[in-house]
């Protein structure tokens, strides 16, 4: 499903990604983890086009197309969905429009039929439901007044929404209790684990990998893939940390 | 004023003389006294490049709310001079949305004569092109006018190189015992907002026009055809972008 | 006395130290050379042969002069100013020389007092009252440099051999016109136009006295630098005009201090200060501007109309601009930055106080012309007594600058309901990408505030100087430690007697 060959990025001046390779399967989960500064989050931001990151050298496919040549609105037409570590505030945009104008965009773009309001709101219900997430908070503005637990269950309803083929979730965890963590992690295997779609989880810490069990496990540091292994190599790393690794 | 005002007028210092000319004289300004314990509310909708001048006196107790979108024409401008008596209240909501080689403004200013007045003003401009929007919002607080509470709120967002935007948000106090917080800001879209936006698959236009929305939407609130003046701030909005 | 202090007229300073043997809103009688009393051609001539000056300068005034005749005064701020009668004042006056020089360690304990309750730090008030910091072991480390400006003539300028090996050129604008002409000509008037305004005009045909400061390509000014202006013939004005000149990845730290004696009559006084920072340079330029500001019925005080501006001309150049206004009877004056440089960076921090019948408009202009260039305003008016404040102030963005900042912060407090606290800010933005923000507030002392400071054993006024001082602490953390104490204490003697 995508296929990451050599991958270099810059963000200002300065490289952040340097040769990365990495190649997911539909079906599969993988997890990135790594230390502070490893490159994980800018790795997210590139692979859905955020303005500044810049990709000096390689390639990106993703169901055989040129990821990089798109827009990052076309990326997400074509599947991908970025989990923000940091959900931006939008004060003024309700999130049952925003949401709204959102799927029936990929739709429109895919050539699909636009979703009523009617209909809209039955699968915004539902998903919302599903996350123990109140409709009123769908119709406040998006993500402002939020507390970091809601917003980041608010991008889980999203997801939910929107049915993505490829995930990529940065530090989706960071900022959740242990209950909500549970929530979060039952919404992505209901979501997302299903033969036709992928999940690339970026971690700091092991614990979200209690409810979402990873196919493969990566190190990212210093901007490249350093190792991989099964979902053992997770509980490795916990216990010894990222520097007894890189010795 | 019977003569040609010239840019050195403070209240003109940004305006479109040329077609002020063509307009000149100009009728007296329309005069509103709202009395004691009334209630006013005007919505202004300046969509064919004219010149709105009023003076409104609030009496004791009484509330005005003016709802302004200044949006049409080569020379737009609305221009309000309120008196505020005793516990009186004023609210203004103003968007002006320009393009082209549009000149726009909205000028006010509020007079708290008495104790215990309030005022707010929110204004919301969006400029492409070459076009020139301002706002020049003096409030003033005559000596005992104790008690006075006035916020104002200004923002403008411009959307190409050499559109232009003015701001003065002006205070003039005489007396100690008074409320007044203006705030002013300048600036272009948020960035990491429209790129959320687009990542949830909105086009870069659809993104922009959603953000922009939000800028303008509040000033409304509270107008009797509240979903009129969206729509139309909508519109002219649908044409910028 | 060391050679590195350079007295350059012995009378002019004995009369300096003379002076201040009063008290607070002294006058003295030092005997005085007056050019005659009125503004012509011949007056203009006068000054400049009296300066020896070179034919270029003479030129240059006379210049200024036939365009100040066909100007008129700017009458847009919010100041009430009785017409100003320029024929009836003098536009030189220095003190008269004497044969018989007084020694210079004699330093009066009063003397002392006085400059203190002044605001002038201490290691300057004893290089100005005659005693070289490098001979008395018990003065403070940190040293200034001063040059003292009386009524028209620089009487002394400090430390300068030891700034000249700095390679720093330290000299008042007099010597440095004789000196170092080709850089005096490649600056000056370049900043402020002589056709500015009304009063930089003046400026340009009468200008007596004032300060040059050159800092080389690359250093670092071993001392803070200091002029010390005092007004003190009577009906006489005082037009001081400063050119600093911060070559690139210089440094330099420059404070200015001001008194005038009490008097009836109102007295003039229209500086221009000119600022240049070239690549990577830094001028930091602190002002406690105490000026006699007429007395608790508004009779007398000084006229403070002043232009001050920078250029900031090169990349990374940063220009901070800090005044703390508590003095004149009228102030005019709007210390400003114009940021051609890329990445260049103009600040202003001004808290301006005014009490009984004094009237201050003053602000900034932040122009932003290069690209990356950012700005911060921060002003705290405090109004008093009668009087009126006002804070103007423009930001400007052009079309092609692209990333500029700006953050403005303008607070005034009001002490009693007979003041008026105002807030003029003009905004200008013509690049999409800008990012600008104003914000306004205007407060007074809370009663709460008040019970809970004099609950804690402060008098009225204590307690009024303690919450004044809060407010203001944004802008007098910017200035230079010994300044900030003295700064604060200023604050408190000017609203003395605005609490009942």
């Amino acid at each position: 499903m995508l296929q990451i060959n050599n991958l270099h990025a810059n963000v200002g001046d300065k490289p952040i990604l340097k040769g990365l390779t990495l190649s997911l399967n539909a079906g599969e989960i993988h997890a990135i983890m790594g230390p502070n500064g490893a490159g994980k989050s800018t790795l997210g931001y590139v692979l859905s086009g955020r303005p500044g990151y810049e990709v000096t050298e390689g390639s990106v496919t993703f169901n055989g197309q040129d990821l990089l040549a798109l827009e990052p609105h076309e990326r997400a037409a074509a599947g991908l969905f970025l989990g923000f570590q940091y959900p931006v505030e939008i004060p003024g945009v309700s999130n049952v429009q925003f949401l709204r104008e959102a799927l029936n965009a990929q739709r429109k773009y895919r050539g699909e039929a636009p979703l009523t309001g009617g209909e809209f709101l039955k699968v915004a219900r539902e998903q919302a439901g599903a996350l123990g997430m109140d409709m009123e908070m769908l119709k406040r503005p998006v993500n402002v007044g939020f507390s970091g637990g809601e917003k980041k269950r608010n991008e889980m309803v999203q997801m939910g929404i929107i049915d993505p083929a490829l995930a990529i979730l940065d530090e989706t965890d960071s900022g959740l209790d242990i209950d909500a963590l549970r929530t979060v992690g039952d919404g992505i295997n209901r979501i997302m684990r299903k033969p036709d779609k992928a999940v690339l989880l970026i971690t700091h810490y092991q614990r979200l990998l209690d409810y979402v069990k990873p196919d493969f496990v990566h190190v990212l540091d210093g901007g490249r893939i350093t190792r991989t292994g099964g979902a053992d190599l997770a509980l490795e790393l916990e216990r010894d940390g990222y520097k007894e690794l890189a010795a | 004023m019977t003569v040609l005002p010239t840019r050195h007028d403070e209240a003109w210092r940004y305006s479109d003389i040329d077609a002020l000319a063509r307009a000149w004289p100009l009728p007296a300004p329309e005069s509103i006294i709202v009395p004691a314990g009334g209630t006013f509310a005007r919505t202004i909708i300046q969509d064919s490049g004219t010149i709105h001048q009023l003076d409104i006196a609030i009496g004791k107790g009484a509330t005005a709310a003016i709802h302004v979108l200044n949006t049409g024409g080569d020379y737009g401008r609305v221009e309000l001079n309120v008196t505020l008596h005793e516990g009186a209240d004023f609210k203004l909501g103003a968007v002006q949305i320009g393009g082209g080689t549009q000149t726009l403004e909205v000028i006010t200013t509020v007079t708290h004569a008495e104790p215990g007045a309030t005022s707010s003003q929110i204004v919301r401009s969006v400029l492409a092109g070459t076009a020139t929007g301002t706002y020049l919002g003096k409030v003033a607080v005559a000596r005992d006018a104790q008690q006075t509470d006035s916020v104002q709120s200004v923002k403008a967002m411009l959307l190409d190189r050499s559109a232009t935007a003015n701001a003065k948000p002006e205070l003039e106090i005489y007396a100690d015992d008074v409320k007044c917080a203006h705030g002013c800001a300048i600036g272009e879209l948020d960035a990491m907002g429209l790129f959320y936006l687009q990542a949830r698959g909105i086009t870069p236009a659809e993104a922009k026009k959603l953000m922009l929305q939000a800028f303008v939407a509040g000033v409304f609130e509270g107008a009797a055809d509240e979903a009129m003046l969206i729509e139309a701030a909508l519109a002219k909005l649908g044409d910028l972008v | 006395m060391t050679d590195d202090i350079e007295i350059k007229d012995k009378a002019a300073w004995d009369a300096a130290e003379k002076v201040a043997d009063y008290e607070h809103g002294w006058s003295s009688d030092i005997e005085t050379d007056f050019a005659p009393k009125g503004l012509n051609e011949d007056t203009v001539r006068f000054i400049s042969a009296k300066k020896n000056e070179p034919e270029w300068m003479l030129e240059w005034r006379l210049k200024a002069f036939a365009m100040w005749k066909t100007m008129e005064a700017p009458d847009w701020a919010k100041l009430n100013v009785p017409p100003i009668d320029y024929q009836d004042a003098y536009y030189y006056a220095a003190p008269k020389a004497k044969p018989k020089l007084n020694s210079l360690d004699e330093v009066d304990p009063e003397i002392l007092r006085v400059y203190e309750k002044l605001g002038i730090p201490i290691a300057e008030q004893k290089l100005l009252a005659g005693v070289e910091g490098g001979e008395d072991g018990g003065l403070p480390q940190r040293r200034v440099a001063v040059d003292a400006v009386f009524d028209s003539v620089s009487v002394a300028t400090t430390f300068r051999a030891e700034l000249e090996r700095a390679g720093v050129i330290f000299r008042s604008i007099s010597e440095a016109i004789k000196e170092y002409p080709d850089l005096v000509r490649k600056y000056l008037g370049k900043i402020v136009p002589m056709h500015d305004n009304y009063f930089a005009t003046l400026n340009c045909a009468v200008f007596s006295d004032g300060t040059f400061v050159y800092i080389p390509e690359g250093v670092r000014c071993p001392m803070e630098l200091s002029t010390y202006f005092r007004i003190n013939a009577e009906n006489t004005g005082q037009f001081e005009r400063t050119l600093i000149v911060a070559d690139k990845g210089s440094y330099v730290s420059y404070l200015e201090g001001c008194t005038a004696p009490m008097r009836d009559e109102n007295q003039l006084h229209a500086a221009v200060v000119e600022l240049v920072a070239l690549d990577d340079a830094e001028i930091k330029y602190s002002t406690v501007q105490n000026w006699y500001p007429g007395d608790a019925e508004g009779k007398g005080g000084i006229y403070n109309f002043v232009t001050k501006r920078a250029l900031c001309q090169g990349r990374n150049s940063k220009v901070s601009w800090t005044q703390v206004e508590t003095g004149s009877a009228v102030t005019w004056k709007y210390p400003s930055c114009v940021l051609n440089g890329e990445n260049s960076v103009g600040e202003f921090y001004s808290v301006a106080v005014t009490n009984n019948h004094q009237q201050a408009d003053t602000g900034t202009k932040m122009i932003h012309n290069g690209k990356g260039s950012r700005s911060t305003i921060v002003s705290k008016g405090i109004s008093a007594g009668h009087s009126n404040n006002t804070y103007r102030g423009l930001v400007r963005v052009a079309p092609n600058a692209e990333g500029v900042r700006n953050f403005t912060q303008c607070d005034s407090l009001l002490l009693g309901s007979l003041s008026g606290a105002h807030t003029v800010p003009y905004i200008e933005v013509r690049n999409p990408s800008a990012q600008i923000e104003h914000e306004a507030t205007t407060s007074k002392i809370s009663d709460d505030q008040m019970f809970y400071a004099m609950a804690r054993g402060l008098n009225a006024e204590e307690a009024v100087a303690l919450i004044v001082n809060g407010f203001a602490k944004e802008v007098l953390q910017q200035l230079p430690m010994e300044f900030a104490v003295e700064a604060q204490k200023l604050l408190g003697i000017s609203l003395e007697g605005s609490v009942g």
